[in-house]
């Protein structure tokens, strides 16, 4: 994908080439009074009126324009607004069926937007609810952009935050859930990485990490990103889109309260979600990284706690006894897995072993979000649930795997009666061998 | 001398009835392994693994279900009526994760990732966007029978 | 011919007016269990009583033992056989599950498929090591060629039947087992497409199973009893060479004791090998799934280790040099006709150590080829 900051110049020089070389061939007139020499940029600091009445038919095409301007309408008639009959003129003026330069760049022509104006631009349509229902399309985009980070920092004049065409396309706007769309779900990372992963743009605004390459390294990354969960995150589902703003330091939990409900109802309840907001903890991403989500691995777990405990603190008995609990359950169900393996291997019908270990390991699973409580006596149960049936499983498999020992002895038992009757077949023949004489 | 002939003979020959018979076991021993051995093994949960017993109706309460272990396709069995009885897979949809039944709220939900699906296996909330495989149910004098 | 009654009215009598029992009986000596002939024109208990009075044959003697070992081992073979048969399904759908039905849910089921397991494999070894004994002892001279001829082909005849066998279970070293050594037998020009011909193609799928299913339990045991007979029959006609000193005769009564001894222990070894080293049981076969040490059976190995190295050479030579190997040996008693430790004998001799040494290495470079790969 080119770079967007390639683009305004390009389109600028198409456009500045497109108007001065029939200028040149066919000696036009200046234009007339209202316009001024083309190519020029015009400051609009008023949304024009939309050019399409509702109900009107829509444009077949792009008209004249794109005798010109070819390589935008190409671009353009791959988008959305194409097939919605959203003409060149809704957003730039001018006469679409004037053959000239001065007659297309004539009458109410805008050229390009300035880019501070470009939401207000889009709104003018987009956060019109009777225009848009006709689309069941949304209309709060561009209040929540105005409310978003990137909005707030536009209106205090900074244009080098990401406006609607930065993220949706200038023509060739594509519809969400078009797999070619800049905003289709898979895409967003590379969207807005193209800004918040580009190490300049970090190193401007003093940011260490890239959160692109974090995102794609941690679970939620290579869930979504490899099609496995499409029900996992993205960009947009933790930070908003329009009104995409990081969440402060107590709104953490909110955010990923959105899908791991369990576990925010028992952070809240813990001692842990006001010491961190106190603190300035940003709650769960603390020990889960924000966009290099991980989980803590069971080994580390106590560990991880020493980032804010020390090793003396009560807190650290309770981690301590949190990580002993589900290290024993998962130990038990590892003892009982392996003989389920050594049963399976002879081979013993395992199967109901095998679903009630699925059991045990569910409820090991469920221990997770209700350690986020810190309560032991909440996260016990769960554990020794656990336990309790891998250990079961275990002892019962036991049985039956000793049951193996006992045809070892019953070989003995064989053999007893095996040289027994080897004795009685001897002395048979040692008496037949008597009486006839070798 | 005799009578010395006659103790050994009998000894001699109590010796030789009793080998005789140890020796005679061999056979009775070969007959019962060949016959366990062909005894045709009850075929219960061999089935086509494909029909599980999920228990009596009358120990089911309407609005309740069970939870039958099956290998690794457990089936939820629900009672939504006097009459009838469905039959959900337990397996999440999502990421087959082994469901559990709340009994307040009726609904059944995954503990890996929050998800609810009703009672008929609709998915409710959370990831799971595909409904829970619904499995044939008779009842057959009390016994309820999936057919998987 | 009008048998003779025995005196008192009894059963035997009864039946020996309808049928020869004593013919019928005699099928024991003709496979070599009892040696002694059974004259079958006399009542069975005349015969016998004449038979007990017969000095021992000569080939009854220890430690010729071998060869009722091996009778011995396919009596084992065929009983386990038919008791697994009843369940086993012959489908590549259901192979595996029944298989799996006998070792876990049959009562006794994992004993009698280990027992069927070591017999076979202790029958080839067997067969094997007569066919080395009779080499070393210059056993395949002039009027011994048919016993040497059917000693060799029981041992092939036997071969075969391993390795149909070894497909059966539809396991995963099975079934690439088989799939390897069809490789080797594939390569070869003449026996290559006959095999392949009898058993219905070169992939393995449920049809070709039903095949080697059938050569497995049917055809080959029966050519493998005919084998036997016809050596047994040669050996009654032809006697026992004289290389070993020959002892004093035992009477019939003890040579069948000793035979019943040999029996014993016969079955506790099978016993022991059946629960102390019970082969495992693995995965399924998966036909897309190749096992990283999937090897042709290990008297195939020699074969295949010959064939992969001589590379150099177009297929069709290739699969010659073994089948040239195979006939030289079973016509070994056409190319040495010589009688007697004379020089020619002391050639073949030297000869059958390299060729034995050159199989050895072969085998163990066959083992490691695959390894390497």
């Amino acid at each position: 994908m080119s770079g967007l900051r390639q683009w305004p110049p390009t389109i600028a020089l198409a456009l500045a080439l497109a108007i001065a070389a029939p200028r040149a061939a066919f000696a036009q007139e200046p234009p007339a009074a209202g316009g001024d020499a083309a190519g020029t940029r015009r400051e609009e600091s008023v949304p024009p009126a939309r050019s399409i009445p509702p109900g009107a038919k829509p444009a077949k095409h792009s008209k004249m324009c794109g005798v010109c301007h070819s390589d935008i309408r190409v671009k353009y008639e791959k988008g959305v607004h194409k097939s919605e009959g959203v003409p060149c003129t809704s957003c730039h003026g001018g006469d679409a069926n004037s053959i000239t330069v001065a007659g297309a760049h004539g009458a109410g022509f805008r050229g390009k937007p300035a880019r501070k104006s470009i939401p207000a631009l889009c709104a003018s349509c987009h956060a019109d609810v009777a225009k848009m229902r006709f689309y069941n399309l949304p209309s709060d985009q561009y209040a929540l952009y105005q409310l978003s980070y990137h909005g707030m920092r536009l209106a205090k004049g900074d244009e080098s935050v990401a406006v609607c065409i930065d993220c949706h396309g200038v023509h060739e706007i594509r519809k969400p859930d078009d797999p070619q769309s800049r905003v289709f779900g898979r895409n967003i990372p590379g969207t807005c990485g193209h800004c918040h992963g580009d190490p300049d743009f970090r190193r401007r605004h003093g940011l260490k990490d890239d959160p692109v390459k974090d995102y794609e390294a941690g679970v939620h990354g290579k869930a979504y990103l490899s099609g496995q969960d499409p029900s996992a995150p993205e960009c947009t589902r933790c930070h908003g889109s329009h009104g995409a703003t990081p969440p402060g330091v107590g709104d953490v939990e909110k955010v990923c309260g959105q899908c791991h409900l369990k576990t925010r109802n028992y952070f809240l309840a813990s001692p842990h979600k006001d010491a961190m907001d106190q603190a300035g903890q940003p709650e769960c991403a603390a020990c889960h990284n924000s966009h290099k989500t991980v989980a803590v691995p069971p080994e580390k777990f106590a560990e991880s706690c020493l980032e804010c405990h020390d090793k003396g603190d009560k807190e650290y008995k309770v981690a301590l006894a949190l990580s002993r609990m589900k290290d024993d359950a998962s130990a038990q169900i590892d003892k009982a897995d392996k003989l389920v393996a050594e049963a399976a291997a002879i081979p013993l019908y395992v199967e109901d072993y095998r679903s009630r270990l699925q059991d045990a390991r569910t409820a090991l699973l469920e221990a997770a979000p209700v350690t986020h409580s810190l309560d032991t006596l909440l996260v016990e149960p769960h554990t020794r649930r656990a336990r309790s049936i891998a250990a079961r499983v275990s002892e019962e498999l036991h049985e039956k795997l000793a049951s193996r020992w006992w045809n070892k002895v019953g070989l003995g038992l064989f053999w007893f009666y095996l040289l027994l009757t080897a004795v009685i077949v001897t002395r048979a023949r040692r008496r037949a061998a008597g009486e006839r004489g070798r | 001398m005799k009578d010395e002939e006659g103790t050994d003979l009998e000894r001699r020959s109590a010796l030789i009835w009793l080998s005789r018979g140890f020796l005679a076991l061999w056979v009775p021993a070969a007959a019962g392994v060949s016959a366990s051995f062909l005894k045709a093994p009850s075929t219960e949960h061999r089935p086509g693994e494909r029909t599980i017993h999920a228990g009596t109706l009358s120990s089911l309460p309407v609005g309740e279900a069970r939870f039958v272990h099956h290998g690794n396709d457990p089936v939820f069995v629900i009672r939504a009526s006097d009459t009838q009885v469905v039959a959900l897979s337990a397996i999440c949809t999502h990421m087959r994760c082994v469901l559990r039944w709340e009994k307040e709220s009726g609904t059944i939900h995954c503990p890996c990732h929050d998800g609810t699906f009703d009672r008929n296996g609709n998915p409710l909330s959370g990831p799971p966007k595909r409904a829970l495989p619904q499995f044939g149910v008779e009842v057959r004098a009390d016994d309820i029978v999936v057919h998987t | 011919m009008e048998p003779k009654q025995d005196d008192k009215k009894s059963f035997l009598g009864w039946v020996e007016a309808r049928v020869n029992l004593t013919e019928i009986v005699s099928f024991l000596s003709v496979f070599g269990l009892l040696p002694a002939e059974l004259d079958s024109k006399k009542p069975l208990r005349e015969a016998i009583r004449g038979a007990m009075t017969q000095s021992l044959p000569s080939y009854a003697r220890w430690p010729r033992v071998l060869g009722i070992l091996s009778f011995l081992l396919f009596g084992f073979l065929a009983v386990t056989g038919m008791m697994l048969a009843f369940y086993y399904q012959p489908t590549s759908e259901q192979a595996y599950a029944s298989v799996t039905l006998i070792a876990r849910d049959v009562a006794f089921g994992t004993l009698i498929h280990q027992i069927h397991y070591w017999s076979a494999a202790l029958l080839l070894i067997f067969l094997g090591a007569r066919v080395v004994r009779f080499f070393f002892q210059g056993l395949y001279a002039r009027g011994r060629e048919i016993v040497w001829i059917a000693a060799v082909l029981s041992f092939v005849a036997a071969a075969i039947t391993d390795l149909t066998g070894r497909l059966l279970p539809w396991d995963a070293p099975g079934y690439w087992t088989t799939v390897r050594a069809r490789e080797v037998t594939d390569a070869l020009p003449i026996l290559g497409p006959i095999t392949s011909f009898l058993v219905g193609g070169s992939t393995l799928d449920s049809m070709v199973l039903t095949r080697y299913y059938l050569l497995h339990v049917a055809i080959f045991p029966m050519i493998l009893l005919v084998l036997f007979y016809l050596h047994f029959s040669s050996v009654r006609r032809v006697g026992m060479s004289h290389v070993v000193a020959v002892k004093a005769n035992r009477s019939l009564r003890v040579a069948m004791y000793d035979m019943l001894l040999l029996v014993i222990f016969m079955v506790g070894g099978l016993m022991t090998l059946a629960v102390l080293f019970p082969q495992p049981f693995d995965v399924p076969a998966d036909p897309f799934k190749t096992p990283p040490d999937a090897r042709p059976p290990w008297y195939l190995l020699a074969p295949y280790a010959l064939m992969e190295g001589l590379s150099f050479l177009p297929k069709f030579i290739r699969g010659l040099i073994p089948e040239a190997i195979l006939a030289a040996v079973i016509a070994l008693p056409f190319l040495d006709r010589e009688s007697g430790s004379g020089g020619t004998r002391r050639l073949f001799r030297y000869a059958g150590i390299a060729l034995l040494a050159i199989w050895g290495l072969l085998t163990w470079a066959g083992w490691f080829m695959e390894v390497r790969r």
